[in-house]
């Protein structure tokens, strides 16, 4: 059995079709030659637009939840081992059942049975703990030395789901899952509990870390599109915790929550975390234009925001209407100016939006106009029969 | 972390299809890699951040020392803006046409939105300060709608559009939205609930006509969106307090009024290729029948209550999700891209 649930295709070729549509746009390919690469490259998955993924997600949900009811009715009410081993089973059945017989790709309805078979079967096996394992140790409740072996199971079922139907909810889930068991190692020791939020911070270094190998050893193949949801999951969640973990206002409020105080006080290594919550925005900041990295550049703007939140909670410099004003009127200034500035892109910037045929060149457009378009080949992935060519997103009506 | 996708491997593929030239492969790297980081977005994101906050900070500013400033000041400066905003919009004004006027300037639109809503502002605030209107409040609301339609009808805008509608809805004596509706409004008052079917009809009467006979034809997708939701919704509640069983000739009358307007949509969503009028047809459509079917389920004798709950809903949910799935099909018809038939994931 191969790892990846889907058509690796499928993800290559909508990525592939979308660069296309770009290059067409900026005049570098053609309309005639568009449409070829198009019948060369066809979406033969079933994915409809948004609103409709969202619908039938939900509707997916609603009868799931019926069916789970139903299995707890038929299997007995007096087991429900055996209800949920039923329910599981047939949520993972009928979901590789979708998607190789009927083709759905993330189109709600396999996105709401790969959920509901995980829950059920993360459920059963904190079940198979509560009820067989934990009483004999004589522990019932969920106490930290025992939520090890729980957690670790989850996980690792989390992370070969994800790394099956390349989920970015699931990676998000696994995520947490991780992040979660490093902390509770933190909390259980004194020591531990004073570095946790330099152990946090390490464990979202090590997703960063992790998230850096995966895109290396990924980019250039024809799996770096399967898991670019995935990857980019890994990453925002990295760079999100990476920062939380060192915000002074949740470093001191998570801190007076764990002493059980009623006011947060002072924490120690304060000017540390003054130095994070003040820099990591405007590293995130400064790398994201360096290094032309869209999501770095919009977590650090947030980033900022929190800080400068942060600071605001602790010492009001000013009064808030006259800082939303003073705010506003550097805002706009230097949004306007930047604007005017970026107009001709520099270094490497620029405010024109992306899709625009930025540097007309009737060069670009005479080649792109003369070039043969050949006939798409009629080997390709049409003998698979049936196929639904719809991708519905691509209409963009509602 | 690596920079950008590359898209070294698109271009190799292809390059090995056939599918492009080797030129135009390195014209395109070529222009891939000369591509500026685009700040547009985030650009335009930051001034609109920074003039709502200096707006609001000059809101509570202003009303902190409105005693030393006086409201004509005040009057004054909401008049001046508006009339500067509304001067920009009529000079960037596309001539009159019947079909969708083309986009001239961006700003304009949003200044045109703009004035509106100091209209609006200035309105209540001279209503407020001065009690221009007295008690007539329905002037006061009829007011806006009686500027907003021939403005939005004149400059061929949407948006203000909206708002006349809701400003005549709320001079019908309620606030049309499409959230506001089930939240804001109770029905509590039986008048209120006709007006509102009344309305939502006529304005739904209003877009299918303007859909049909090409007058202002994008302005049908604002007359159904509200209208549908205000009809619709208040058909919906006045059912729930119905019940069939105490009036059934009201109740079924009211079932068929729904379902018909539920077609109106399901024309309109066919004819402009819309999914949002397709799942409101279907959602409303879904509603009329589940009531009916659950008015009638209750009447079976008390075991098979149970059993037919059990069955029906259950069916009614996959019939929804298969609804959404052949939905494709039915917004464009039966002459669906030619697959052979055998295997099709929908037959």
């Amino acid at each position: 059995m191969k790892i990846p649930a889907y058509n690796t295709d499928w993800a290559f070729n909508a990525a592939l079709r979308g660069r296309v549509a770009r290059w067409q746009r900026q005049q570098l390919v053609g309309a005639e030659q568009r449409a070829a690469i198009e019948a060369a490259y066809p979406l033969e998955y079933y994915q409809p637009a948004w609103p409709l993924r969202v619908g039938l997600f939900v509707f997916t949900c609603i009868g799931l939840a019926l069916a789970s009811g139903f299995s707890l009715m038929i299997t007995g009410v007096n087991s429900p081992f055996g209800a949920g081993i039923l329910f599981c089973a047939a949520c993972f059945v009928l979901l590789e059942f979708l998607i190789k017989e009927q083709r759905f790709y993330h189109a709600g309805v396999d996105n709401a049975l790969l959920y509901s078979g995980l829950a059920s079967a993360a459920g059963l096996i904190y079940y198979a703990f509560s009820e067989y394992l934990w009483p004999l140790r004589g522990g019932y409740h969920l106490d930290l030395g025992a939520s090890y072996l729980v957690l670790l199971l989850v996980l690792a079922l989390l992370a070969a789901a994800a790394l099956r139907y390349a989920d970015a909810l699931v990676t998000a889930a696994a995520c947490l899952a991780a992040l979660l068991l490093v902390a509770l190692f933190g909390l259980n020791s004194q020591f531990g509990q004073m570095l946790l939020p330099f152990i946090m911070m390490a464990a979202a270094g090590g997703l960063l870390l992790l998230y850096r190998r995966l895109a290396q050893r990924l980019a250039g193949t024809y799996l770096a599109d399967y898991y670019a949801n995935c990857l980019l999951t890994l990453k925002v969640l990295g760079l999100v915790v990476l920062y939380l973990a060192g915000n002074y206002l949740v470093v001191r409020e998570g801190n007076a929550e764990l002493h059980h105080q009623f006011t947060s006080s002072q924490i120690p290594f304060a000017p540390v975390f003054y130095a994070l919550t003040a820099g990591i925005p405007l590293v995130y900041i400064v790398l994201g234009l360096r290094r032309a990295d869209r999501t770095l550049l919009l977590l650090g703007l947030l980033a900022l925001a929190f800080s400068l939140f942060t600071l605001r909670h602790y010492r009001s410099l000013l009064p808030p209407e006259v800082a939303a004003v003073a705010a506003g009127v550097l805002l706009t200034a230097l949004a306007s100016a930047l604007l005017r500035a970026l107009r001709p892109a520099r270094f490497g910037l620029t405010s024109l939006p992306d899709d625009e045929p930025r540097h007309f060149n009737l060069e670009n457009l005479i080649q792109a106009q003369t070039a043969h378009a050949p006939d798409a080949p009629s080997t390709g992935g049409f003998e698979f029969g049936g196929g639904h060519s719809g991708g519905g997103g691509a209409t963009g009506q509602f | 972390m690596p920079a950008k996708p590359s898209t070294d491997l698109y271009l190799a593929d292809l390059q090995r299809r056939g599918l492009l030239s080797p030129d135009q492969a390195a014209a395109i790297a070529a222009s891939e890699s000369a591509q500026p980081f685009s700040l547009h977005y985030e650009l335009r994101a930051l001034l609109y951040l920074g003039i709502t906050l200096l707006a609001g900070g000059l809101g509570v500013l202003v009303y902190q020392h409105i005693d030393s400033l006086g409201h004509g000041v005040i009057i004054a400066v909401i008049a001046a803006l508006m009339a500067a905003c509304f001067t920009y919009a009529a000079r960037h004004r596309a001539p009159f046409t019947w079909a969708a006027a083309p986009r001239t300037s961006v700003g304009a639109d949003y200044l045109l939105l703009l004035s509106c809503l100091l209209f609006v502002v200035l309105e209540g605030y001279v209503q407020y300060q001065y009690g221009i209107f007295g008690n007539r409040y329905g002037l006061a609301t009829a007011l806006p709608a009686l500027v907003f339609l021939p403005l939005a009808y004149y400059f061929d805008h949407r948006g203000v559009l909206a708002m006349g509608l809701t400003a005549l809805a709320s001079w019908v004596g309620l606030t049309v939205a499409p959230l506001a509706v089930l939240t804001k409004n109770e029905f509590w008052n039986e008048h209120i609930r006709g007006a509102a079917m009344a309305l939502g009809i006529l304005f739904m009467a209003v877009g299918f006509y303007s859909e049909h006979q090409g007058r202002k034809a994008h302005f049908a997708f604002t007359y159904l969106l509200l209208g549908s939701n205000l009809a619709l919704a208040a058909l919906a509640t006045s059912l729930m307090e119905l019940g069939l069983q105490e009036q059934p000739a009201l109740a079924l009358s009211y079932v068929v009024v729904m379902l018909a307007l539920c077609a109106g949509l399901f024309w309109y969503a066919r004819r402009t290729q819309s999914y949002w009028f397709l799942v409101l047809a279907a959602g409303y459509a879904y509603f009329a029948v589940g009531y009916v079917l659950v008015e009638v389920v209750i009447l079976l004798p008390h075991e098979i209550v149970f059993m037919t709950a059990f069955l029906l809903f259950p069916l009614s949910a996959l019939l929804v999700v298969l609804f959404f799935i052949n939905i494709r099909k039915i917004l464009h018809g039966p002459t669906a891209p030619p697959h052979p038939p055998t295997s099709s994931p929908q037959a």
